[in-house]
């Protein structure tokens, strides 16, 4: 497959793609049915690469890249995953020039509201399967507790809990 | 008016926000809330929400759109760029590593012991953004408006299995209608 094939069949799949996996029926039917460049076992190998590490879900399309070309297939994956979310300036613009009017700015308000309710559903299916035992509901309450309420530095309570486990997974303790 | 950082400081904050934080793109949202809105006052609530909203209604990675929409506030086309490549290509590289080294690190019990106590702080950081964007409304007595409009945002997604986008067009609608009271 070539490389410019690679990204053209990639950027399809991000560009209609509206969330972290949103893109993945469209990357299945093209790389797995049509083109048998991937296995199942590989697309499935990509999708766990991408949630085990930092960052959006979207970045198994680097890895689908990497499976299939290489580091050039990885850098085609990355420029298929960045390249559609300029899209948003325009959009943006248009919003900001508008946003004085009466109307606007109570949608505005609407969507921050909303904005908080659609975080608290994200965390959910994170929750089910993180919050297990008492430990982690313990680490998620307090981690509430510092964000909510000082000013500490996200990351340090990200990485505090990252010790934190460590420490107590090398205890033995669950 | 927020104080306006240098390029150098939103990419620093992007690296550290998108490169640091497990779990998927929400999380990483969250996160750059926090820092961008409560701790820095780069950008204001409402600043916030339009980004939020506009990640949410273009195609592609929405946490990527969202540091794109976000970092233009502050810093034009080359803070959006910027903050695109910061908040991602380290990432990329490290989910290609993984990758390559997939099963050793699923069967290592220690990796995911830290993982899973990563996992759990991250959920105690997105109630505490959702709980940030809820204040200003809680603090002047709009706690009707924060019922009908968070509350009837996670009903929507959660029981009536509407997608993000049409739940944040839904709550955009009646915004433009519901505008009693014009403070904030």
């Amino acid at each position: 497959m070539s490389l410019w094939l690679l990204y053209l069949l990639l950027s399809k799949a991000t560009m209609t793609g509206f969330s972290g996996l949103g893109s993945l029926p469209s990357i299945r039917e093209d790389f797995v049915e049509r083109h048998h460049v991937l296995t199942d076992y590989q697309l499935n190998a990509a999708v766990a690469a991408g949630r085990t590490g930092p960052g959006p879900l979207g970045l198994y399309v680097v890895c689908v890249g990497y499976t299939v070309a290489g580091t050039p297939g990885a850098l085609i994956g990355f420029l298929a995953m960045i390249t559609p979310t300029m899209l948003v300036i325009p959009v943006l613009r248009f919003f900001l020039r508008t946003a004085e009017h009466p109307a606007l700015r109570g949608s505005i308000r609407g969507l921050l509201l909303a904005a908080a309710g659609l975080l608290i559903s994200a965390s959910l299916p994170l929750g089910r399967s993180s919050l297990t035992s008492a430990l982690p509901v313990a680490v998620a309450g307090v981690s509430f507790c510092i964000l909510a309420l000082t000013k500490v530095e996200t990351v340090w309570v990200v990485a505090g809990a990252a010790v934190l486990g460590l420490g107590a997974g090398m205890a033995g303790f669950k | 008016m927020p104080h306006r950082p240098s390029l150098r400081e939103v990419a620093a904050l992007y690296l550290k926000a998108g490169n640091l934080t497990f779990g998927g793109g929400d999380p990483t949202v969250a996160s750059l809330q926090r820092e961008l809105v409560d701790r820095r006052g780069w950008i204001t609530a409402e600043q916030y929400s339009i980004a939020f909203s506009v990640a949410r209604i273009v195609p592609g990675t929405n946490v990527l759109a969202f540091c794109a929409a976000s970092a233009y506030q502050m810093q034009g086309w080359v803070g959006a760029v910027l903050s695109v490549l910061a908040a991602s290509a380290p990432s990329a590289v490290l989910a290609v590593w993984i990758l390559t080294a997939l099963d050793a690190a699923q069967r290592n019990p220690l990796a995911n012991a830290a993982a899973g106590a990563v996992l759990a702080s991250v959920v105690g950081m997105m109630f505490a953004s959702a709980w940030q964007l809820m204040k200003p409304a809680l603090a002047d007595a709009k706690w009707f408006r924060v019922v009908v409009f968070s509350g009837g945002a996670l009903i929507l997604r959660e029981w009536l299995r509407l997608s993000p986008v049409e739940v944040l067009f839904a709550a955009g609608l009646c915004g433009a209608f519901w505008r009693e009271g014009t403070a904030r």
